[in-house]
């Protein structure tokens, strides 16, 4: 009875999480400086009502701004199950193989060089990222290229791009630096719409990658002994998943900034809820992660409307406690 | 079916193995005993290429091992390994259905109606069905044993190799395991490899034991019986054992010599008249207490004298189920006359035993003082004759024990 009813609820949540991206887009859309109801929103998607301003607000401001939001959510979450599954480690995040920093570094030195598109930013910030990554990748190639040395590197190259994003803060003028700490927060303002298209085109094909490897990722889970006894080829998937989710996440930070916890946290809660087979995980935390991110921006909009708090201080603010409350109620089952 | 040949192995600048050459037959049982450190684990790794070696070779059927793919490998051989952390909790179930991946037909999945049937059968094999929805992180060490179990077979391969896989197990566990091997070996010639701890155990079920030294050679490789000696276990693990036969299953059977003995009669020569079992763990008992122990007369073949032989202690020995003769009389009476206390112990009196207590009363007119544990008059089977020497012993100064406790402590006193 009672094993029927969790089903039940299961089923409940599986529709809730395939409709929540759709909610948090409507939530999205409603919500910012200018406040629209709910049934003015409807009238304005479905009937065309509604003056010009709110047509654009809704449709060139809010509209793509969800769906950044979502993408980077999407991004963050599956390069979280990547990691934590390949390294074996709860508390493995997509910020690991060193880049954050080098995404940071590009798009600080690029703040601080006074240049401020929207265009250029992103960019630099994501070649940034790929030359840490590919850094971290030389340096562990020269031993065996082992989870171990991996993540030793990546923290090394890490502590580098730290460094010298420090000294590029120490000689900017305030001005500049304000706004850097601003995007070190997170930040889904600065990207251009433009870059939308690409950035989905770019989680969309890493999702099906990933996906296409969530046997490969189970197995992972087991240890690499055990992966390899059981016929996997080791060394091979570890650097392609890597690569993966190292350029997934490259994505995200480049678009948005260093927005931390979903990464994190947007798996375990799909574990808790769901079992930690990859074959569902995957889908599902990108699913919850982008549903996730989208609502955080839409508060971190809001709350202090016309100003925007940094989202990440959002996500760590609602993340935090849901799920030690999911925690404390399965016994810490993760 | 698996050749080594001259293999060699160091990690780093530790030297494991060198020019090590043995064959694994098919469909055998083989055991890898050794010294903890001497390599068992790592000689289990580079068999199945997890370990890769510069000199030296592996041959599978022929085929060095470098050169199968590992999904191939991991169709020929399932691992059962000493234990596993398992950070996420998958259920039973799905845990063992990883065994399929190595016979996956597509990316995403592998469980067609032979999958799931194979993965079924498996939880039924490692008597873990009723555990099948439960997560993997709550289980006993024990239950998560079975599952990496159930795994292994699910895998369906026809060798396996066991890295000290019982060694969690408790003890109905540990043997259900053991049978289940056999069975698999006897019924599907499956090909089994292990790395045991359990001496006795590996004994029992290996047609062929490998036993390595503590610098990684092979100190024997061979049926039980000749490897797993006396001489060779106490060289190789440097300890006190003895090897014995197991009284039901004649196999070998380690007998620690663990001294637990609070009584020191470093010396004391002790001489037991004993048989039919009545001396047996006496016997241990003085030998473990360093008496200097005689026993007899004895047949061969009693159990007394099986232990005796094992302990090494002289005895006065007949051929079996024969009266004492005259000769192995005289025998006993010498080691009688060197000893310092005689010992009778509880036995059942016929006439066969009866010049027993003739001894016995020759060694009280010779003033050697002489214990007895307690008699009954039922078991006197000579018409009262050897009741009448028992009362007679006891009236000369033959003094009467409660028990083994009661006589150790007595004879701590000399």
């Amino acid at each position: 009875m009672n094993k029927r009813r969790n089903i039940n609820l299961r089923r409940l949540g599986q529709v809730f999480l395939l409709l929540s991206p759709l909610l948090a887009i409507l939530m999205s859309l409603s919500a910012g400086s200018l406040d629209l109801s709910w049934s003015k929103l409807f009238a304005i998607l479905f009937q065309g009502t509604g003056s010009e301003v709110e047509q654009v607000i809704i449709w060139q401001i809010r509209f793509p701004r969800a769906l950044l939001a979502g993408l980077v959510g999407a991004a963050l979450s599956l390069s979280g199950v990547t990691f934590q599954a390949v390294l074996r480690n709860p508390l493995a995040d997509p910020y690991l193989l060193g880049v954050s920093g080098g995404a940071a570094l590009g798009a600080v030195a690029a703040l601080t060089c006074g240049i401020q598109s929207p265009i250029v930013i992103p960019l630099a910030a994501f070649i940034g990222a790929i030359t840490a990554l590919l850094l971290v990748y030389l340096v562990a190639q020269a031993h065996t290229c082992s989870s171990h040395t991996l993540i030793l590197s990546g923290v090394m190259v890490g502590s580098l791009a730290a460094a010298l994003l420090l000294f590029l803060l120490w000689r900017a003028p305030a001005d500049a630096t304000r706004q850097a700490i601003f995007w070190l927060a997170g930040n889904l303002s600065l990207a251009d719409p433009n870059w939308l298209s690409w950035g989905w085109l770019w989680v969309v094909i890493g999702f099906v990658l990933l996906w296409s490897q969530s046997l490969n990722l189970d197995l992972f889970t087991q240890g690499e002994e055990t992966a390899a006894d059981l016929g996997l080829h080791v060394g091979r998937s570890r650097l392609s998943l890597f690569a993966l989710a190292g350029a997934l996440t490259a994505c995200a930070v480049a678009l948005a900034g260093l927005i931390g916890f979903v990464g994190l946290v947007i798996p375990h809660i799909c574990r808790l809820l769901w079992g930690p087979g990859h074959r569902l995980l995957l889908p599902y935390s990108a699913l919850l992660g982008s549903s996730f991110l989208i609502i955080a921006d839409a508060i971190a909009r809001s709350l202090y409307a016309p100003a925007e708090i940094p989202v990440g201080v959002v996500t760590a603010i609602l993340g935090a406690p849901f799920f030690l409350y999911l925690l404390r109620r399965n016994g810490g089952g993760s | 079916m698996i050749q080594i040949n001259h293999l060699s192995f160091s990690f780093a600048a530790t030297e494991i193995f060198n020019d090590l050459n043995f064959n694994v037959n098919r469909g055998e049982i083989l055991s890898i005993i050794g010294p903890n450190g001497c390599g068992k684990s790592t000689l289990l790794r580079l068999l199945r290429g997890s370990l890769k070696t510069k000199t030296g070779e592996i041959l599978w059927e022929k085929t060095p091992i470098a050169q199968i793919p590992v999904r191939e490998i991991a169709r020929k051989v399932a691992v059962v390994p000493q234990s596993s952390t398992i950070p996420f909790p998958y259920k039973v179930r799905e845990l063992v259905a990883m065994g399929r991946y190595p016979h996956r037909k597509n990316r995403l999945s592998f469980q067609d109606k032979t999958d799931l049937h194979i993965i079924e059968q498996a939880l039924v094999m490692a008597d873990i069905l009723p555990l099948a929805e439960r997560a993997v992180t709550q289980l006993s060490g024990g239950e998560l044993q079975r599952v990496l179990l159930a795994r292994a077979l699910a895998q369906n391969s026809s060798v396996l190799f066991l890295d000290e896989a019982t060694s969690h197990l408790d003890i109905d566990h540990r043997l259900e395991l053991t049978e289940l091997l056999v069975r698999l070996n006897r019924e599907q010639q499956t090909t089994i490899i292990q790395i045991s701890h359990d001496l006795d155990l590996a004994a029992a079920i290996s047609h062929r034991i490998l036993l390595l030294t503590e610098h990684g050679k092979i100190a024997a490789i061979g049926a039980p019986e000749e490897v797993m000696t006396t001489a060779n276990l106490q060289r190789i693990f440097r300890v006190d054992v003895k090897v014995d036969s197991n009284p039901l299953t004649g196999t070998p059977q380690i007998v620690p010599l663990i001294n637990n003995s609070t009584h020191r009669l470093s010396g004391l020569k002790v001489h037991l008249i004993c048989g039919g079992g009545s001396g047996k763990t006496l016997l241990r008992r003085l030998h473990l207490a360093q008496a200097d122990v005689t026993a007899g007369p004895l047949n061969q073949g009693d159990s007394d004298e099986s232990v005796a032989t094992v302990l090494n202690i002289p005895i006065a020995q007949e051929i079996p189920f024969n009266p004492f003769a005259e000769q192995t009389l005289t025998a006993a009476n010498k080691l009688i006359e060197q000893t310092a206390v005689l010992v009778i112990t509880t036995q059942w009196w016929g006439a066969g035993n009866l010049p027993c207590l003739e001894m016995a009363e020759k060694a009280i007119q010779q003033s050697i003082p002489v214990y007895f544990l307690p008699q009954q008059q039922e078991h006197d089977y000579t018409e009262g004759r050897a009741w009448e020497k028992i009362q007679w012993l006891q009236q000369h100064g033959a003094k009467p024990v409660r028990n083994e406790e009661h006589l150790l402590d007595e004879l701590a006193k000399f």
